[in-house]
């Protein structure tokens, strides 16, 4: 059986009149890499805070490695690294002296800490920048350097906070493997973002936030089928009439359809041969079609359908 | 120790804005200690004296020579507006008429309104000239009532008031035979100690309150209070260093170890010193850019030295200026450095008292930084379950 390495229950934090969290409760695997997912200002860095003493809460119990945590748990601290959307480093140090500053708030032995530094140096690749300071790196390289502070220590959680934020797609790609292969090593990772892609591609578990609560939870397949939408047919195609539309929407497993005069989008809620069946009643019609591409459902499908709205609305 | 050496290597990049105070500081003592040198030695006073003979008689003329001996004699044109412009401008300081008649009239005994003086301002050298003219007509006139005549007489005065007197300088306490350079040295320290403390240390404590790095180390396993106490250590391990410097030079250009009195001289640097650091933590906890502390520096470093009578004597400053500055720690530091050095005479409950208001100056500045930090930089300290 899986260890629980954090466990959150019912908590509730209180800006005055605002609620940032509204009785969110979480429960992380050990070994999983957990996406918390979610708009600007839905409660993700508020739950961070929390799940790091950071911030006092006003209701609810936060357990990590079966521990309860406060703000004197320096015991369950030194197995957590943080990640966070700002590059957090000393801009008089060097790019050693930082590592190895971030990694000895953790490690004492100066033998043990010099292999953990020179171990994520090798992780992040800015073996050739040991000597630079932080201002004579590039945005891509800068990054490398906030995670290697970050995981030095070889903590056996980890708390990305949005660490992909105004970074180059390169980079980000780099980001997401070096997450993935630290999972590989054996580390638990929590990811929050509101790039739902990312979240996608690296996350094993996912928890989808909006206004402080925790709206679905689950694998991605889980979440994909709590939705009503399974496939979403388009084809483009001109002149269709409203007869034609009409035979399209009877077809079964079509609950909802769209067409702007060249697009035509068929949304379907299980069932086989969608596709084969919309291609049909087009022949019969004797009708021409250009491109035609079917999709299954996304995250961001997922979210607009339990919230209501698209992920990026607030962000925009 | 990381937080300790972290201090360090950031205080290392600070160092060049600190380098020029130092130096500058440096010279300037050096300066000063060269001239309080010249304090061991005694010279007689001279004057510019201009002298009209109208009597011109060998009387006279022995008179004039004999106020020349230590005098310069200057030479000007017998006008009224001359003399008044000459005085005026300093180029002389007494202009002395010896009367037509004077010979003649001291022979026959007379002793009074032989001479007119003028001058513009009354001063110790002015009323010594006086008396010497006064003294020497009495002597000739007591010579000659001695049974000597008028041409013995006025050589035996002359002899006998030209007779000098070896002058040793002593001082009450041998500790302070450069009492000028010793209170110059410790009273230029304020503006330097602020200078060096807001511009090294404010920003390296900047650095290490910045919001990021607070929240990284807060996540991590270090306790909040190893962060705190290593902070405090680095700093005042930079405020000892920085005084240690100041003490280390102000013992080599003293040419020996302080003794006696000049340590509470010392001491009362550290305390100075202290204060200042304390300034730097206050201002540290604004969070402010590097142009804000130059600006900031600059106000109060000059601004308390101004009014606190580092740069500027305290007789100099008004009573209204004096009042206000009574409210900034400088002050007090100045009137202890002016009992210890001697300008002032010595009250060893005093100075203690001053001192002692210096540190309820620090202990202010401690409370203030305290509890400004405490409600910007509140962590959450218990978690409600």
């Amino acid at each position: 059986m899986e260890n629980t390495v954090v466990k959150i229950d019912s908590l509730v934090k209180r800006y005055g009149d605002l609620i940032a969290l509204d009785h969110f409760s979480l429960e992380i695997k050990e070994g999983e890499i957990f996406g918390l997912l979610g708009p600007n200002g839905s409660g993700k860095t508020t739950t961070i805070n929390c799940l790091l003493s950071l911030l006092a809460f006003d209701k609810g119990d936060i357990k990590i490695f079966g521990k309860e945590m406060t703000p004197t748990s320096y015991d369950i601290k030194k197995d957590i690294g943080v990640i966070m959307q700002n590059v957090a480093v000393f801009d008089e140090l060097t790019v050693y002296e930082n590592i190895d500053y971030f990694c000895g708030l953790y490690i004492t032995d100066k033998a043990e800490r010099k292999k953990c530094v020179d171990e994520a140096v090798r992780f992040v690749g800015l073996e050739d920048f040991l000597k630079f300071r932080p201002k004579k790196l590039s945005g891509g390289l800068l990054r490398r350097l906030n995670i290697a502070c970050g995981i030095a220590h070889k903590p056996k959680l980890i708390i990305l906070d949005e660490p992909t934020v105004a970074v180059d797609p390169q980079s980000r790609n780099k980001i997401l493997e070096g997450i993935q292969e630290l999972n590989a090593r054996g580390a638990t990772v929590i990811y929050t973002s509101h790039y739902m892609e990312e979240v996608e591609k690296i996350c094993t578990r996912i928890a989808i936030m909006d206004k402080g609560k925790k709206i679905a939870e689950g694998t991605k397949d889980q979440l994909k089928r709590m939705i009503k939408n399974t496939e979403t047919i388009t084809v483009e195609v001109l002149g269709l009439t409203d007869e034609v539309i009409s035979q399209i929407a009877g077809l079964p497993h079509i609950y909802d359809h769209s067409y702007d005069g060249s697009l035509l989008t068929v949304f379907c809620s299980g069932g086989k041969h969608n596709l084969i069946r919309v291609m049909e009643v087009l022949q019969k019609n004797d009708l021409s079609f250009g491109r035609v591409y079917t999709e299954l459902p996304t995250l961001n499908d997922v979210f607009l359908e339990v919230t209501g709205k698209a992920l990026r609305d607030k962000e925009d | 120790m990381q937080v300790f050496k972290a201090f360090m290597k950031v205080m290392r990049t600070r160092l060049p804005s600190i380098l020029p105070y130092v130096i500058v500081f440096m010279i300037i003592s050096v300066m000063i200690s060269t001239v309080g040198g010249d304090e061991e030695r005694f010279t007689a006073e001279e004057m510019k004296i201009c002298i009209f003979d109208e009597d011109d008689t060998p009387q006279s003329h022995a008179l004039a020579e004999f106020i020349a001996k230590g005098n310069e004699l200057v030479e000007l044109e017998n006008d009224d507006d001359v003399i008044l412009d000459s005085l005026y401008y300093a180029s002389v300081d007494m202009v002395l008429t010896i009367k037509d008649g004077y010979a003649e009239r001291l022979a026959a005994g007379e002793t009074e309104d032989l001479f007119t003086t003028k001058h513009i301002h009354d001063s110790y050298a002015i009323a010594l000239m006086d008396q010497l003219l006064s003294e020497y007509v009495v002597t000739v006139d007591g010579y000659m009532a001695g049974g000597q005549d008028f041409d013995q007489a006025v050589e035996s005065a002359i002899g006998t008031l030209s007779k000098e007197t070896e002058v040793t300088l002593v001082t009450e306490d041998s500790t302070m035979s450069k009492s000028e350079y010793f209170e110059g040295f410790f009273r230029y320290l304020p503006y330097i100690l602020i200078s060096i403390m807001l511009n090294g240390l404010c920003p390296v404590l900047i650095v290490m309150n910045r919001k990021d790095l607070r929240y990284r180390t807060n996540c991590s396993s270090i306790k909040v209070s190893s962060v705190s106490v290593q902070t405090f250590l680095a700093s005042a391990v930079f405020v000892g260093a920085i005084w240690l410097i100041f003490v280390v030079a102000g013992v080599i250009l003293n040419g020996g170890l302080f003794v006696g009195t000049a340590w509470l001289a010392v001491l009362n640097c550290l305390i100075f010193a202290m204060i200042s650091a304390l300034i730097a933590m206050l201002l540290s906890s604004f969070n402010v850019s590097d142009n804000v502390v130059g600006v900031i520096t600059q106000v109060i470093s000059l601004g308390m030295s101004f009014l606190c009578g580092v740069f500027v004597p305290m007789e100099m400053l008004s009573s209204g200026v004096l009042s206000a500055a009574r409210f900034l720690p400088a002050y007090w530091y100045v009137r202890a450095n002016s009992m210890i050095s001697g300008t002032e005479h010595f009250d060893g409950s005093k100075v203690l008292l001053y001192m002692g208001i210096e540190l309820g100056f620090a202990a202010a500045l401690a409370v203030i930084t305290l509890l400004i930090r405490r409600m910007k930089y509140n962590r959450a300290d218990s978690v409600n379950a």
